[in-house]
């Protein structure tokens, strides 16, 4: 067996051994030791990996479903939606839109109610320019006092992104705006 | 911002990447960001639960920041980067649960090498040809025969089998360069 057929048939090893030719080839060749050596390391990577997705699958389901029974599940699902739909039309709710300066819409920030004494907010943008490394800072200002730095977030290639804060209710913020990272006085979009 | 010095993008390894990020490099990161977004977003799952992305994107902007201090010399890119992705994913979930015990901390953010290595594939899975990806992650992740991939995607058995060596092949090349 030539060195090129037995290097391009090395990954059949990881699951037959049973090839007299190949193996009698890499028990005299250094390199495809090698490569196998790595080869079997790539295999047991890829099945670590695919236990440890079929373990988050199953846990979601458990969490998803918790043995409720089918019935019980459906009106749970009905409830969930119900309340998604109810909440989002709550006093609490704010939803204020992001503009560039040219007055193009790119985005939109949310204001909740967390909890009791928690305000979230959730910021959604998109076609923010990627420079930076893509990193960004919302900050949020009221009629009085100093901005406030809200948090950093990322974009994706595409300017994207989708990122949610968590603050201490009590706070009166009028508006928002966007600015990259280490450069707080270059505004990107503000509401 | 500096764009640092780096082999074609795609090309380069992940210590490379992190190098180049330490010197201000964004096509680095976007690289980097792109092979790493799934692996760092499992890496948060495990940890937090959900918020993911949020987690996710708060690992990102700690890589950026810190990536000057990875030292080749001390260990592996991809152990340093699943350093990074847990202590960030517990500071998370510290910030929203109650205090953990430090004993699960401490287990938490040790990294193994099996632990590191199924980190890192699958960010290598990402630098592949979409095929020789598909049929990889059909077969392993999906549990599928190389038959049953072949019927799926409606090619020839022989096209499976030669995609999924060059696949294999591909990662343990890259594998073998990431540890070299």
């Amino acid at each position: 067996m030539t060195h090129e057929r037995a290097w391009t048939r090395l990954p059949d090893l990881l699951v037959d051994r049973d090839e007299p030719d190949l193996l009698a080839h890499v028990a005299a060749c250094h390199d495809c030791q090698r490569q196998l050596f790595l080869l079997g390391r790539v295999d047991r990577a890829l099945r670590g990996a695919a236990d440890g997705r079929s373990n988050a699958r199953r846990r979601l389901r458990k969490l998803r479903w918790l043995r409720l029974p089918s019935g019980l599940a459906a009106a749970a699902v009905a409830a969930a939606v119900v309340l998604t739909l109810l909440t989002s039309h709550h006093d609490g709710l704010r939803q204020l839109t992001l503009r560039t300066a040219s007055g193009q819409a790119i985005g939109r920030a949310v204001l909740d109610r967390s909890d009791a004494e928690n305000t979230s907010l959730t910021l959604v943008a998109r076609g923010l320019p990627a420079h930076g490394g893509g990193s960004y800072v919302l900050w949020a200002g009221g009629s009085r006092g100093r901005p406030t730095s809200v948090g950093r977030f990322m974009v994706d290639r595409s300017g994207a992104c989708r990122a949610r804060f968590n603050h201490p209710g009590g706070h009166s913020w009028a508006r928002f705006w966007v600015t990259p990272s280490g450069q707080p006085n270059a505004v990107v979009a503000t509401t | 911002m500096r764009t640092a010095a780096v082999p074609a993008q795609s090309e380069a390894s992940d210590a490379e990447l992190l190098r180049a990020i330490g010197e201000g490099s964004e096509p680095a990161f976007v690289e980097l960001r792109h092979r790493y977004r799934r692996a760092v977003e499992r890496a948060c799952r495990s940890i937090v639960g959900g918020e993911l992305e949020d987690c996710a994107q708060e690992v990102f902007v700690r890589i950026w920041r810190k990536a000057s201090l990875y030292d080749g010399g001390r260990g592996s890119a991809p152990a340093w980067l699943l350093t990074v992705a847990r202590r960030t994913a517990l500071n998370f979930r510290q910030r929203r649960e109650v205090r953990l015990r430090d004993e699960l901390v401490e287990e938490m953010t040790v990294v193994e090498a099996p632990d590191v290595d199924r980190f890192w594939v699958e960010a290598a899975l990402e630098r592949l040809p979409e095929r020789e990806r598909q049929v990889i992650e059909l077969a392993y992740f999906h549990d599928l025969s190389q038959s049953a991939i072949a019927a799926e995607l409606r090619v020839p058995l022989g096209s499976v089998k030669s995609w999924t060596r060059r696949g294999l092949h591909h990662l343990a090349t890259l594998l073998g360069e990431e540890t070299s």
